[in-house]
């Protein structure tokens, strides 16, 4: 089957129900998504689909061809990803960064769809675990973009 | 009355008690006749042991008389029962232990009419008011599987805890003169071969009423054949809600076609449901192993069953809705959270792989139990042909209170034109009491 990853186009083999995560990682090499828990339930396995943040752990490939992917590598491609990488550099969120490329496809999608998201919104948007316990600077990096959405594209 | 003609009132009264008692004692400890009494024993034809092992499986003896450490077959199973636990048996060939010094004869007794050497009355926790059914070939081919085709195991059987009186076995004579059909399954002349051979399936070996049809007072299955509407009409049941395998759109199988029945049986999944609770058990060690010819059979049959819109409550009908949109809603915000990256924030689920939530049976239903025990619990592994599945529920008893999931299954169980009832938190606790996670582990029960 034939997959759109990052704007490329790759042909893999695989079973239909073989999660999208298993696929990028072990068949394709990317391994800037991780691997938490594989039960939906910590987010580290995040990607976009057609601009909605995905767990890939939970994904079975066969329902996402077709469909544009994109995953960490190519997150600063995208104008809002972009942003976002830079205000988790500029609030140095990260500790280990295990869990953060996750954290920030789940901010991504969260102000592609919202540029000026409620509290409310952010708090059911982000929801990734993070077992260092990020949690303060990722609140305080997306109230900041939160803040600074560009008037075009305003709420 | 003076003194002697008391005495002999009483002495004439006697004699027919006498003769009640000692015909009720004959009664119920008496060894039914055998119609295979008079077959020779069973040979070691390798066809007829082959197909003996199909009918185990058909008959899924394996689940309880097989524990997952274990020999094949060499019992030891726990089964809880209202008046305490008690163990499956040893069914291998060991002489002692075993079965090993059955006759056919006995073989057949124990099987179809419930009774062991001897006149003792076993439990019907052995689903024999089903097994009845089975015509006289398969009990000899399943004899010779059991006789030729399984290894014995010398392991002697747990006692019961049943605690006297409760234990003595006779009563259960009476039970089953009230409670089952003698006979095996009578093939219905209006019908033609593949509704009969569905039929035959789902009332004798498939068993599937012992936990689709719902319990009178007695324990007693309250119907054993599609001649009363309580049949398969779905039960409660160790914690869960056996759905209706009735034309109910709801609770049932209104919405399924024959091939979507028939796949399920075969691959665990469909894009209606995924098999869990006791029916992984039922699929893993069984159902995926029939035929096709007698998926598409029992599929037909069960098609053929009508629903009761009284008992199943108005036709459900998808209502889209983003559960993002409703963050408001108690539960809406746990439901985003934890749930939507599987079944999806329109409640569609993924394919077949994770089941929709919008129109599922546990959604609909009255009876609470399953969508609270799959909450807290989980899912056990889907075994298909040996291999494992990718997806599957988790355990959430740890993560979530009573209330939350209270909270977030009245909010599943009221979405997308879902119309189940709210659940309330003190049901949630009440089954957190009585059961534990699902194992995150395959087990697969070996029959060889
Ligand atoms: S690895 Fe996918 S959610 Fe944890
Ligand atoms: S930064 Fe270490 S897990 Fe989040």
């Amino acid at each position: 089957m034939q997959l759109r990853i990052n704007q490329t186009t790759y042909e893999v083999d695989a079973e239909a129900d073989t999660p999208l995560l298993w696929v990028i990682r072990d068949d394709l090499g990317m391994t800037g998504t991780k691997y938490g828990c594989g039960l939906a339930q910590c987010g580290a396995c995040s990607v976009l689909v057609d601009g909605n943040v995905v767990r890939a752990c939970v994904t079975p490939v066969a329902g996402v061809v077709g469909r544009e992917i994109t995953t960490i590598e190519a997150i600063e491609t995208d104008e809002v990803g972009k942003r976002v990488v830079a205000a988790w550099v500029e609030n140095q969120v990260a500790q280990c960064g295990y869990c953060q490329s996750g954290q920030v496809m789940a901010a991504t999608a969260l102000l592609k769809h919202t540029p000026k998201p409620s509290d409310e919104q952010i708090a059911a948007a982000m929801v990734n675990l993070c077992r260092c316990g990020t949690y303060n600077a990722i609140h305080t990096a997306v109230h900041a973009l939160a803040a600074q959405a560009p008037k075009q594209e305003g709420a | 009355m003076t003194r002697s003609s008391t005495a002999k009132t009483l002495g004439v009264l006697a004699v027919p008690c006498l003769v009640a008692a000692g015909l009720l004692a004959w009664y119920v400890t008496r060894e039914p006749a055998s119609a295979l009494a008079d077959s020779p024993a069973a040979a070691a034809d390798p066809a007829l042991i082959q197909r003996g092992e199909y009918v185990a499986r058909l008959s899924d003896c394996v689940a309880c008389h097989s524990v997952p450490e274990g020999a094949p077959f060499a019992g030891g199973l726990k089964m809880a029962t209202p008046l305490g636990a008690i163990y499956a048996t040893n069914i291998t060939p060991d002489p002692s232990t075993g079965i090993g010094a059955y006759s056919l004869a006995d073989f057949d007794r124990a099987v179809r009419h419930g009774v062991a050497p001897g006149g003792r009355r076993l439990y019907p926790a052995m689903p024999y008011p089903s097994y009845a059914k089975l015509s006289d070939d398969d009990v000899r081919a399943l004899y010779a599987f059991f006789n030729k085709g399984v290894r014995p195991v010398a392991q002697a059987n747990t006692p019961g805890e049943i605690p006297w009186p409760l234990n003595l076995r006779w009563p259960i004579a009476l039970w089953n003169g009230v409670f089952t059909d003698a006979g095996p399954y009578a093939a219905k002349a209006d019908q033609d071969p593949q509704w009969n051979r569905g039929a035959y399936l789902v009332q004798g070996p498939g068993h599937c009423g012992s936990c689709h049809t719902p319990r009178g007072l007695a324990f007693n299955e309250k119907a054993l054949n599609e001649h009363s509407e309580a049949f398969v009409a779905g039960a409660l049941l160790d914690g869960w809600y056996a759905p209706s395998l009735r034309n109910d759109p709801n609770t049932g199988l209104g919405r399924w076609s024959e091939a979507d029945i028939a796949g399920f049986l075969k691959t665990g999944r469909n894009q209606h449901a995924v098999v869990y609770g006791s029916m992984t058990e039922a699929y893993n060690n069984s159902t995926q192993f029939m035929s096709d010819e007698d998926l598409a059979a029992i599929a037909r049959y069960l098609k053929s069953l009508p629903g009761d819109p009284k008992r199943d409550g108005p036709a459900w009908q998808y209502q889209a809705v983003s559960a993002a949109t409703r963050l408001e809603a108690p539960g809406a915000h746990t439901y985003v959270t934890l749930c939507a990256s599987c079944h999806g924030l329109e409640g569609r689920g993924q394919a077949e792989w994770m089941p929709p939530l919008a129109g599922a049976t546990s959604a609909l239903a009255k009876e609470t139990a399953s969508a609270i025990n799959i909450t807290l619990n989980g899912s056990q592994r889907v075994v298909t042909a040996g291999v494992p599945d990718a997806y599957r529920m988790p355990a959430f008893r740890e993560h979530l209170s009573d209330r939350e999931i209270a909270e977030v299954l009245s909010f599943v169980r009221s979405t997308w034109g879902n119309h189940g009832a709210a659940v309330q938190a003190k049901e949630v606790a009440k089954l957190r009491e009585h059961t534990g996670p699902a194992s995150a582990s395959p087990i697969i029960l070996q029959m060889r």
